[in-house]
C-alpha cells in the first residue's frame, strides 16, 4: 500500500512537474522570447506622420511576434530634453526621434551605428551624410525637406503682381510685392517665431544662399566669412527694407508655427509663407482640424533672385525627422530589426504618398499615389534643375552662435528691433572664427 | 500586606515606566535610537533629494563633463562666467524682477486685502476670484496672458483700440523695452491673491482697541493706513517681500513659456540661462551650468541675509 501510494504520489508529482514544465515552456517561453522595446516619436499633432509611424510599427509587430513596441508620440522639444537626461542614466528608449542638428548625442557616444542593422541601400545617397560620422551611419532619415516659398495665387494677383513663368521674382519685384501688400492691408509674409528657433531667418538666409553661392554660404555658416562682407550686408539691407516696409505680421515675435499656417491660409491671410516643405504636415490636415481649405489657391514660387547673385537656382535641402538607436539599449536586436523594417524604398514611397513630403528613404516615383498630386507636381517643378545646399543654419551653428542666431537673426532682425550693423556685429562676435 | 521592600520595588518600577513614558513624550529626553528612528526617514529624503544634488552641483562646477567623461578644470568655469555677457544680462534682469516685482506683489496684495477689510460689495466673491490665479499652474497663466498680450486679437490691444488709443497697442512680449515688464505684471497677477490672503489675516489679527482708538480720534483712512496699519503689518509685509524676493530670484516657468528669455535676451533670467546652457547648448556639459547655479545659490543666500538685516526692525511692537 505504502509503496503503491508512494508510487501513485510519485506518478502524480511527475505529472505535475511535467505540466509545470510544459506551461513554462509555452507561457514562460513565450514571455521570455517576447521583447518589448520603447520608441519615442515626434509628431503628436501631425496626423499623417503619426499614422505613418504607427503603421510601420504595427507591420513590424505583426511580422516579428517576438518583439513588441511601446510607442509614444512626444513633442520634439520634450524628446530632446528628456533624452538628454535619460541617455546619461541608461533610461533612454531603444529608438528615439532625432534631427541632425543635435550632434551632441552622437559626440557623446549615445547613438548606435546602424550599418550592421539596416540596409543602407534603402537610404537616399544625399541623405546619408546628415547622419554619417567616421564612416558609420547613425540615423534613419525618414523626413527630408526643401525650403519653399508658398504663396496665395489670388491675393498676389489681387495686389497687382504677376508671378513670372520662371516663378522667381527679382529683388525689386519682391520688394514691390511686399509694398503692394502693405498698401492693400494684406500681410506680405506670414511668419512667426513664438515657438520655433528658425522661421525668422528663412527669408534672409535663403537670400544669402542665392547671393553668395554654396561655397561662400558654407563659409558664412562655418564662421569663416564675416557678416560684414559687403555681399552679406547688401542682402541684409534688402531684408531690412522689407521688414521696415511691414513685411511680417505685427505679432511676429509671439506667433507660433501652427498659428502662422492658419494666418496664411485662413485668417487674416497673407501673400506668402516661407516654410520648409513639411508645410504639408499641417496644411493637408482636415480643414476642421486647422488644415488648409480645400479650394485654397496655393502656389509655390522660388525665393527672389538676388541682384548679381552667384546662384539664383540654389535651394536648401535638409534632413529632419529621423530615428536613432540608443547605444546602451538592452534590446538592440529588436530595435535594429524595427529600423531595418522601416528603412526601405517601399516605406519611402508610402511616406511621400501619405505625408506629401520628401523623404531621406529611397522611393519609387512611379508608385506614389497621393490625393495631392497637383501639389507634388508643382513642388517637383520648383525643384527641377536646382542646386541643393545641404542643411539649414542651425545644422551648422552651435552653442552661443546658435543662441545668437535664434535671438538676433530669427527674432530681433526680422522683427525690426535691430539694425543691419548691430545684427552683423552680434553674429560675428558669436560665430566668426578668429 | 506588602512589606517595605516590595513597596520600594513597586515604586521604582513605577518611576521607570513613568520615566520611559516621559522620554517618549518629551523629545528632549529621547534616546538617540528613538531620535534616529523618527528623524532617519526625513533626513534620508533631505539628504537624497536636497543635500546631495546641491553638493553634487557644486562638485560638478569644477569639471567639464562631455558624455560620460568628466575632466577637472578647477575654477575655469567660474572664470568664463565672469566674462559671459549673457550671464550678466540675465543677472541684471533677475535683480530687476527680484527687487521691483515683490514691491508690486505686496502692494497689490495689501490693497486687495484692505478692500476686502473695508467691506467692498461682493467681498466673498471677490476674495475667491482674486485668489483663484494662485491655484492656476504657470502654464495656464502664461498661455492666458499670451492671449491677452497678443498684438492682433489680444484683449489689451483690443481695449486700447476701442477707446481710441490704438497707437499704444504694442507687441507686449515682442518689444525688448516692454517684454520684461509684461512678464512681471503677469507674475504679479498670479501671486496677488496669495499676498492678499496673508495680509487680510494679518489685518484681522490687529488689536481692535488701537483701530477703535484711531476712529475716536477722527483718524481718516489714509492716516490710519499710513500710521497704524502698515507699521503694525510691517513684519508680515517684510516676510512676504522676502518670500517673493526668493521666488523671483529663481523665476523660470513663466519666462520660459512666454518668451524663452527673448526678445534679444530682454527677459533672460539666471534660471532660464542655466536651463539653456544645460539642455539647449548642443552639449552635455553640466559643469558650466553647475557653476552658474552655484554662484546664484550663494547670491540668493547673501541677498536674503542682507535683506533681513537691512529691512528687519530692531524695535518690537507689543500689542
Amino acid at each position: 500500500m505504502t509503496s503503491i501510494r508512494g508510487a501513485g504520489k510519485t506518478s502524480w508529482g511527475r505529472g505535475l512537474c511535467a505540466a509545470i514544465a510544459m506551461t513554462a515552456a509555452m507561457g514562460g517561453g513565450h514571455a521570455f522570447a517576447q521583447t518589448e522595446i520603447t520608441m519615442w516619436s515626434n509628431w503628436p499633432d501631425e496626423p499623417a506622420k503619426k499614422e505613418w509611424v504607427t503603421a510601420r510599427v504595427k507591420e513590424f509587430e505583426a511580422a516579428n511576434k517576438q518583439c513588441t513596441v511601446k510607442l509614444s508620440f512626444i513633442p520634439k522639444a520634450d524628446i530632446y530634453t528628456q533624452a538628454k537626461s535619460a541617455v546619461r542614466t541608461g533610461q533612454a528608449p531603444d529608438i528615439f526621434y532625432m534631427e541632425p542638428d543635435q550632434p551632441e548625442f552622437l559626440a557623446g557616444g549615445f547613438l548606435e551605428p546602424l550599418d550592421g542593422y539596416i540596409d543602407l541601400n534603402g537610404l537616399e545617397d544625399w541623405a546619408k551624410p546628415a547622419w554619417t560620422s567616421k564612416g558609420k551611419v547613425y540615423g534613419v532619415p525618414v523626413e527630408a525637406y526643401t525650403v519653399e516659398l508658398y504663396y496665395n495665387k489670388d491675393l498676389v494677383k489681387k495686389v497687382g503682381v504677376d508671378v513670372p513663368a520662371s516663378f522667381q521674382l527679382t529683388q525689386a519685384q519682391f520688394t514691390d510685392l511686399v509694398k503692394k501688400g502693405v498698401a492693400a492691408g494684406i500681410t506680405p509674409v506670414s511668419q512667426g517665431v513664438g515657438d520655433r528657433p528658425f522661421p525668422g531667418g528663412q527669408l534672409l538666409f535663403e537670400s544669402l544662399l542665392r547671393k553668395l553661392g554654396p561655397d561662400d554660404y558654407m563659409k558664412l555658416l562655418n564662421g569663416e566669412l564675416s557678416f560684414k562682407d559687403p555681399r552679406v550686408q547688401e542682402v541684409m539691407t534688402f531684408v531690412k527694407e522689407l521688414v521696415d516696409a511691414g513685411a511680417y505680421p505685427k505679432s511676429f515675435s509671439t506667433l507660433k508655427l501652427g498659428e502662422s499656417h492658419f494666418y496664411f491660409y485662413n485668417s487674416p491671410g497673407a501673400l506668402t509663407f516661407p516654410d520648409p516643405s513639411w508645410f504639408t504636415g499641417r496644411a493637408f490636415a482636415a480643414p476642421e482640424k486647422g488644415g488648409m481649405p480645400a479650394n485654397f489657391p496655393l502656389g509655390i514660387m522660388k525665393f527672389p533672385a538676388m541682384d548679381k547673385g552667384a546662384c539664383p537656382n540654389c535651394k536648401t535641402l535638409a534632413v529632419a525627422g529621423s530615428f536613432v538607436m540608443y547605444s546602451k539599449g538592452k534590446n538592440k536586436d529588436c530595435a535594429g530589426a524595427l529600423l531595418k523594417s522601416m528603412a526601405n524604398a517601399e516605406n519611402g514611397t508610402k511616406w511621400i504618398s501619405e505625408v506629401s513630403l520628401q523623404s531621406g528613404l529611397k522611393s519609387d516615383p512611379a508608385k506614389i499615389v497621393s490625393p495631392h498630386k497637383a501639389y507634388f507636381d508643382e513642388l517637383n517643378a520648383r525643384n527641377k534643375d536646382v542646386t541643393y545646399f545641404f542643411g539649414t543654419p542651425l545644422l551648422y551653428y552651435r552653442a552661443k552662435c546658435a543662441e545668437t542666431y535664434i535671438q538676433v537673426m530669427n527674432n530681433a532682425f526680422p522683427a525690426g528691433l535691430i539694425s543691419v550693423a548691430d545684427a552683423a556685429e552680434k553674429m560675428d562676435a558669436a560665430c566668426l572664427k578668429k | 500586606m506588602p512589606d517595605a521592600i516590595s513597596l520600594r520595588t513597586t515604586a521604582k518600577s513605577g518611576e521607570a515606566k513613568a520615566s520611559s513614558r516621559a522620554t517618549l513624550a518629551d523629545p528632549r529626553r529621547a534616546t538617540r535610537l528613538v531620535l534616529a528612528i523618527f528623524l532617519g526617514p526625513a533626513l534620508l529624503v533631505y539628504c537624497g533629494l536636497t543635500a546631495y544634488p546641491a553638493f553634487r552641483t557644486i562638485y560638478d562646477s569644477f569639471f567639464t563633463i562631455e558624455g560620460m567623461d568628466a575632466t577637472f578644470v578647477g575654477l575655469a568655469n567660474y572664470r568664463d562666467l565672469m566674462g559671459d555677457e549673457t550671464f550678466w544680462v540675465a543677472v541684471r534682469n533677475t535683480f530687476i524682477w527680484s527687487f521691483v516685482a515683490p514691491v508690486i506683489d505686496v502692494a497689490t496684495g495689501l490693497l486687495l486685502a484692505l478692500a476686502l477689510y473695508a467691506g467692498v460689495p461682493f467681498a466673498r466673491f471677490l476674495r475667491v476670484a482674486w485668489f483663484t490665479p494662485v491655484l492656476l499652474s504657470y502654464v495656464v497663466v502664461a498661455i492666458l496672458w499670451m492671449w491677452i498680450y497678443n498684438y492682433d486679437w489680444g484683449v489689451l490691444n483690443v481695449m486700447l483700440r476701442a477707446v481710441g488709443l490704438g497707437d499704444l497697442a504694442s507687441s507686449w512680449l515682442g518689444d525688448p523695452n516692454l517684454a520684461l515688464a509684461a512678464v512681471i505684471v503677469t507674475h504679479a497677477w498670479k501671486w496677488a491673491g496669495f499676498n492678499m490672503v496673508v495680509c487680510l489675516a494679518a489685518i484681522h489679527s490687529l488689536p481692535k482697541e488701537v483701530l477703535e482708538a484711531s476712529d475716536l480720534d477722527n483718524c481718516g483712512w489714509g492716516a490710519k493706513l499710513r500710521y497704524i496699519i502698515v507699521p503694525m503689518l510691517r513684519p508680515t509685509l517684510l516676510s512676504l517681500y522676502i518670500l517673493s524676493f526668493i521666488g523671483k530670484m529663481k523665476v523660470f516657468d513663466l519666462v520660459w513659456i512666454m518668451t524663452q528669455g527673448g526678445p534679444l535676451w530682454a527677459t533672460e533670467t539666471v534660471s532660464t540661462y542655466v536651463y539653456k546652457r544645460a539642455f539647449n547648448w548642443n552639449t552635455f556639459d553640466l559643469g558650466y551650468p553647475s557653476a552658474i547655479a552655484t554662484v546664484w545659490f550663494l547670491v540668493v543666500c547673501a541677498a536674503v541675509i542682507i535683506l533681513n538685516r537691512v529691512l528687519g526692525s530692531r524695535e518690537r511692537l507689543e500689542y
